[in-house]
């Protein structure tokens, strides 16, 4: 399980999106909008190669996540 | 003074984040933001279908390092953005859209060219913004900037409703400052750059693979310093053409399925490999698992962490910009002395015999021949974009690119249609340059009405067509892999390219022998306008040599089986 913090709620869809396309499913998701920001915690079966390549890929959204309109 | 609309916004933020030229196409929902286009100081060029903006917008920022910034209305007009913006995602090209979308009021009900072209472009894009009111069209603007070129550059979409758009701002505001704050960007650790000197140090037959992100990071010029010091032998991959200088007797060439065949076995041989700003593409590799073999220390740059280990295992890892990379591995070299790589460096880059290639009969012109004049006569600062296919590797081939911005392609996607808008791109950037647009007939065909455009704007793109009435690459592949199976790739009803061209107003000229390609190509170097050079090719020549897709260097291919 992972938990992380977004800015943009719609980062969860886009993880879940890119699981598939590694050949992952989730087995658990859950997402929450408290205050301004998404808490979402996630859990993905698959292979120990694609789930290393989809937690890269989930850092790297959450770093560009970061860069908000202020 | 007035308040201003969301419109004005728009353009007077670009214009402050030096923005100087835009590429897009009007309709409905976007009308607002061409009204206000039309007496402000931004420069807009009108191109014949969307997929042309994306594509010179690209152009644009492939040449200057700048993002490039394209326009189209809602619906079909965004959609017909996606492969250029996929194709930017794809080759790290730093790149905002601006789509316009329906009223806010309406979103959601299927409005006329209503489309959810955020949730569309989600997948490939670094982020989307779907500016909700008016105060948030600057913010939007100066953080999609920002993102597009920060780390690995990429593209941002930012959608604005037209009611937006047409809205004015409460109260009149002074733009914000003109200056973006910086990033901060990941830095190469210390244990992790002393690792990557004790591989050098300990290298028998070290090989440099130089990528494409040597050029996003502006390390163009370090890395040439860092591979002098070295003195181990470069090859590049497709985008790293140029950041290696090619007169450089140190510099193999081009690697990869169609690579030259001393930089692929360079790679085989080499025990260390210094793989810069590269990603391990597929059409590098081949089958991964036979890539290097008898490397025993793989070091991995790159500003991309998501890269490492995604397809061949880095024994070292350096995670930032390469410039900055570059500048400490460097400045760690000189405080300690590497064995010389000289006699493997002088076997590695012996000289090579010319590229494989099929003869052409007497009486037909040779499109390997076309480019090697071509190349040979181009002066050094040309701008070379290409199409896709099998003229895009022959360029590739054969290119003399002096820096990574001479030379534009479409690489990670592979998009047919990408050669002349980008090239219109580059001379829109570029206006005292020499541009050269190498397409073939499939790609030329997907853009040629962009000719309005060149012949609208002046611009003096040289256009060389390489005709070989085939989609050439996908023949070839049926000829080598599916048994001379010739599905729908033969074009011999193509049309007279030249009296298209002079339709348009632009110069055009046949060039149908190998007689004719000097004087052609003179005349070319000397017209100052826009000039279709239409060469009608042998249409079997192939591209050679060839890693069959999957395979290794052991299965380099450099004539059709006997």
């Amino acid at each position: 399980m992972r938990t992380v913090t977004a800015n943009d709620g719609r980062i969860l869809a886009r993880i879940i999106h890119l699981a598939h396309r590694f050949g992952c499913s989730y087995t658990s998701v859950a997402s929450e909008h408290i205050g301004a920001q998404y808490r979402m915690e996630f859990a993905f079966a698959g292979s120990g190669d694609a789930l290393r390549r989809l937690d890269a890929q989930i850092t790297k959204l959450l770093d560009d996540d970061r860069e908000t309109m202020e | 003074m007035h308040t201003r609309t969301g419109a004005a916004i728009v353009l007077d933020t670009l214009e402050s984040l030096g923005v100087e030229t835009v590429f897009g196409y009007p309709g409905g929902a976007i009308m607002p933001l061409y009204d206000a286009l039309y007496d402000h100081r931004i420069a807009h060029v009108l191109v014949r279908h969307e997929a042309a903006a994306v594509f010179a917008a690209s152009g644009f920022a492939r040449s200057t390092g700048r993002p490039g910034v394209c326009i189209a209305t809602s619906g079909p007009g965004a959609t017909n953005l996606i492969t250029g913006i996929v194709d930017a995602m794809m080759d790290n090209v730093p790149l905002v859209a601006l789509t316009g979308q329906v009223r806010s009021t309406v979103m959601g009900t299927d409005a006329f060219q209503e489309v959810d072209v955020a949730a569309i472009t989600h997948q490939v894009t670094k982020r989307n913004i779907v500016v909700r009111s008016i105060e948030q069209i600057e913010p939007a603007l100066r953080a999609a900037f920002r993102l597009a070129a920060s780390d690995r550059p990429g593209p941002v979409l930012v959608d604005l409703p037209t009611d937006v758009l047409r809205a004015f701002e409460a109260e009149q505001r002074k733009p914000a400052a003109t200056k973006s704050p910086e990033c901060e960007r990941p830095r190469a650790t210390a244990q992790a750059l002393d690792a990557a000197v004790e591989a050098l140090q300990g290298a028998k037959r070290p090989l440099l693979i130089v990528g494409g992100g040597t050029r996003w990071s502006g390390a163009t010029e370090i890395f040439r310093a860092f591979a002098a010091h070295i003195g181990a032998p470069v090859a590049s991959t497709l985008h790293g053409l140029g950041c290696a200088d090619p007169d450089d007797p140190a510099f193999l060439g081009m690697l990869g399925m169609h690579g030259w065949k001393r930089a692929n076995h360079a790679v085989a041989k080499a025990d260390v490999i210094f793989a810069l700003g590269m990603r391990f593409d597929d059409r590098v590799t081949g089958d991964p698992t036979k890539f290097a073999p008898n490397a025993h220390t793989i070091v991995h740059a790159d500003i991309d962490k998501a890269e490492f280990n995604k397809v061949v295992h880095a024994h070292v890892t350096l995670h930032g910009d390469l410039r900055e990379t570059l500048a400490a591995l460097d400045h760690r070299l000189a405080r300690v002395t590497l064995p010389s790589f000289e006699e493997w460096r002088s076997a590695a880059c012996a000289p090579q015999e010319r590229l494989p290639r099929d003869d052409a009969r007497h009486d037909h012109l040779s499109a390997t021949d076309f480019l090697d004049a071509l190349f040979a006569a181009l002066p050094q600062d040309a701008i070379v974009a290409t199409d896709v296919g099998q003229h895009q590797m022959w360029a590739a081939q054969r290119v003399r690119a002096s820096h990574p911005q001479h030379f534009l392609t479409s690489g990670g996607l592979g998009s047919m249609g990408f050669g002349l808008p980008a090239a219109i791109g580059a001379q829109m950037a570029h206006p005292g340059r020499m541009v050269v647009a190498v397409v073939g007939d499939g790609g030329f065909q997907m853009s040629m009405a962009e000719l309005a455009t060149l012949r609208r704007h002046e611009l003096p793109v040289k256009i060389i067509l390489l005709d070989n009435r085939n989609l050439g690459m996908v023949r070839q592949w049926q000829e080598l892999f599916y048994s001379g199976r010739y599905s729908a790739t033969a074009l011999p009803d193509n049309p007279e390219f030249t009296t298209i061209a002079r339709a348009y107003g632009i110069e055009a000229r046949l060039v149908d022998n190998a007689n004719a390609i000097g004087p052609a190509i003179a005349r070319m170097l000397e017209s100052p306008g826009p000039m279709l050079m239409h060469c009608a090719c042998y249409p079997h020549e192939n591209v050679w040599p060839i890693i069959p897709s999957g395979k290794s260097v052991d299965d380099l291919m450099e004539a059709l089986p006997a």
